[in-house]
């Protein structure tokens, strides 16, 4: 066998940091796209299943073993989501929340961090006028006194809204006629 | 070396590399703080989280809420650092943790709700049996023909993972998650 000459010793050192790179590069890439990637997913279905439903809004029903969409549900809670695009136009939410148990609404980029949540304490017994708008918006923003201007750091933006369900049916009817107050225009 | 074997081992990089991650996220705890056997995320939900806790998280919690709203404790093993299995029945013991609403849910190996008759998914602060001290004490496991059933019931083998959801925790726990008094996690019996 021939000795390697210093030029291919050079060469394979230079293929040795390529691979290396390459290497490191897929581990990192990876690791920053899978929750961009699950998210836009979520958003997606929850467009998709919430254009034909009143309000843009997905209502699953509550969660039991057949519910196979978002991992870990929790089967304590009603849920409702929407899938916001902040694009072209700021988004227009409201919901008047009549209901005694705990409840939150919170807010996700399309990264998936929870970057707002308004619970029932917070909020209040008032009606809840939103308006959603991408941090970097270039169309203009004009909201009415009572409505509550916030920014998000991107334009695309999954809302969640939880009710904590009682065991009682009254209580979760009472629970899914305040869920039907949340709109997403 | 051919330009072929070369190709080879470029994919191989990007394999090796992509793998890893997954191995990573999916083989690899979760970072956090541990109160007893449970594990709690302190960045789960929050825009701070680094991004391996965000990919973890998006795997395995997608849509969690931060501390301040919600404190998510993960137990994977019983008191005796044996991984929990949903083919074993365990009984757990406790009190109520400080929180404004708690619940412990069971999930299968697939992170989703394990079928069973009775449509148990969860132990909550209004369905938690307690015993006649005040002790919250239910157990978890298969569904039995005969004895006493589960209070949370789960379905064949493999991995089982038990969620403490805590839902506006005390201001002491938002701080210190650690120090929960956390529900302890016995085997009860033999495993099947």
């Amino acid at each position: 066998m021939n000795a390697p000459t210093p030029a291919n010793r050079k060469s394979l050192r230079g293929h040795l940091l390529a691979l290396l790179l390459v290497a490191v590069a897929a581990h990192a890439l990876t690791v920053w796209a899978l929750p961009r990637l699950i998210m836009a997913e979520v958003l997606r279905v929850t467009r998709n299943e919430g254009a034909t439903s009143s309000g843009a809004v997905l209502r699953p029903p509550p969660a039991d073993h057949t519910a196979r969409r978002i991992v870990m549900p929790s089967p304590d809670l009603l849920y409702a989501t929407c899938s916001l695009d902040l694009s072209e136009q700021a988004a227009k939410i409201s919901a008047d929340i009549d209901y005694p148990r705990y409840w939150s609404i919170a807010l996700y980029a399309d990264n998936s961090d929870n970057f707002m949540v308004r619970n029932d304490r917070e909020h209040g017994a008032r009606a809840l006028r939103w308006l959603i708008v991408a941090s970097d918006a270039s169309y203009p923003v004009a909201a009415a006194p009572d409505v509550e201007i916030i920014k998000a750091p991107g334009s695309r933006v999954l809302l969640l809204l939880r009710m904590l369900l009682p065991e009682d049916e009254a209580g979760r009817a009472a629970a899914e006629a305040a869920r039907k107050t949340l709109r997403c225009d | 070396m051919s330009r072929s074997r070369l190709t080879a081992l470029y994919v191989l990089a990007l394999v090796v590399g992509v793998g890893s991650a997954w191995l990573w996220l999916t083989r690899v705890g979760p970072s956090g703080v541990d109160a007893g056997v449970w594990r709690v995320n302190l960045l789960a939900g929050s825009p701070n989280a680094d991004a391996y806790t965000r990919a973890r998280v998006a795997i395995g919690a997608l849509l969690a809420l931060d501390r301040r709203e919600t404190l998510y404790y993960i137990a994977r093993t019983d008191q005796r650092g044996e991984p929990l299995r949903a083919q074993c029945r365990y009984r757990l013991t406790g009190t109520a943790p400080a929180a404004r609403w708690w619940s412990i849910t069971a999930y299968d190996k697939d992170f989703f709700l394990f079928e069973n008759s009775a449509k148990r998914y969860s132990v909550n602060v209004e369905t938690a049996p307690r015993d006649a001290a005040g002790w919250v004490v239910f157990e978890v496991g298969p569904e039995t023909v005969t004895g006493t059933p589960p209070d949370l019931p789960t379905r064949g083998e493999g991995t089982l993972l038990l969620t403490l959801r805590l839902y506006n925790p005390a201001l002491a726990l938002q701080r210190d998650p650690a120090a929960l008094a956390a529900p302890r996690i016995d085997v009860v019996g033999s495993c099947r």
